[in-house]
């Protein structure tokens, strides 16, 4: 959900530094969206391509690095992805935030990010 | 900024922005941490499922605690009073937030809601959420714990369909007990369901018509309610 205001807020963004920059044109921007929010990717690059339509950024590439929930536990010493429980019988993929090794709950260190690493304009 | 030489007309760059989108809710939620901690008000999130019993549980919370605490609560609803009604009959300080066409609370809003209470006068403060297992979850509030409320008459698999929610839960509640056989719903596999998803999230199984297990979530969230 909320894909078309985090969308908003990207290309307001975007666009502001792009102004302070004295851009012409807006060529490509790297997001990085983390697997454990809950933004749909095709539905952040169709919402961006309209908000971008009549703006520099208008065509500009939109590079999506999706980043893989990962976690730490402080009782084993486990740091690494989450594991995922698989309910075959229902085909429902369920993340677990407890530690994959021994069980105890995780601290996330990975997996919720929705950061614009970097920008590509011309000036 | 990093030059790329390019062939086509116009010097071209790439910017390292870093910017963190979350970080304008994140940023005040840690504000609104700051100053009920200042004054020494435990702030409780209630998250939960449309119709699960997230104001009933607040009501019950409200009768067994109010004996000892100084209670408010803030209802987070789009645009209707009819559960801010409730709980203002409690006899408490009650502030309505409507979000209007908006899913969740965020932190803006709880904000600007504080500023309506006594703080000065506050030992406990409820949160009631928008009915929504997904997006206040990625909306932190600056509360000290979270609840998530669900229903045994949402079926068995609530939990497992939204596994989010739970990650950050302190406690899980399973109200309507009294209609699990009629439901033909186990409670012991959706607390399980729970715990395999984070086993840091206390389980506690209630009827928030009768009180059945509001002591054990009041206990759950460190809150003494012996009188």
């Amino acid at each position: 959900m909320h894909e078309f205001s985090r969308a908003s807020q990207i290309v307001e963004a975007v666009l502001g530094e792009a102004e302070k920059q004295h851009a012409v044109k807006v060529i490509e921007v790297e997001l990085d969206i983390g697997d454990l929010t809950f933004l749909g990717i095709e539905q952040v690059r169709f919402s961006y391509e309209i908000l971008t339509d009549k703006t520099i950024a208008k065509n500009s590439k939109l590079k999506i690095n999706q980043i893989p929930g990962r976690g730490r536990c402080d009782s084993c010493g486990y740091d690494g992805q989450l594991s995922y429980l698989d309910d075959e019988q229902f085909h429902i993929i369920v993340p677990t935030f407890n530690c994959p090794q021994c069980g105890n709950p995780l601290s996330i260190s990975a997996g919720r990010e929705c950061v614009i690493k970097r920008i590509r304009i011309r000036k | 900024m990093t030059q790329i030489v390019q062939s086509e007309p116009g010097e071209i760059f790439d910017i390292e922005l870093d910017e963190n989108l979350k970080r304008a809710n994140d940023l005040i939620a840690e504000e609104n941490r700051k100053q009920l901690q200042k004054h020494g008000i435990r702030a409780i999130d209630v998250m939960g499922s449309v119709g699960a019993g997230k104001t009933s549980l607040i009501e019950q919370l409200v009768r067994l605690l109010k004996p000892r605490y100084r209670i408010a609560a803030f209802k987070g609803d789009l645009t209707s009073k009819i559960d801010y009604e409730r709980i203002e009959s409690l006899g408490i300080q009650a502030v309505q937030i409507n979000t209007g066409r908006e899913c969740h609370l965020d932190a803006n809003l709880v904000k600007k809601a504080l500023l309506k209470l006594d703080l000065t006068a506050l030992d406990l403060l409820f949160i009631e959420n928008v009915g929504n297992l997904i997006c206040p979850a990625d909306f932190p509030l600056g509360s000290d714990k979270r609840i998530v409320v669900i229903s045994v008459t949402e079926g068995p698999y609530m939990v497992v369909k939204h596994p989010f929610i739970f990650a950050d839960a302190d406690v899980a509640v399973i109200n309507k007990i009294d209609l699990a056989r009629p439901m033909d719903v186990d409670t012991d596999k959706l607390a399980g369901d729970v715990r395999n998803i984070n086993a840091r999230t206390s389980v506690v199984l209630t009827n928030c018509r009768t009180g059945e297990g509001v002591k054990q979530v009041a206990a759950a969230l460190g809150i003494d309610s012996a009188s």
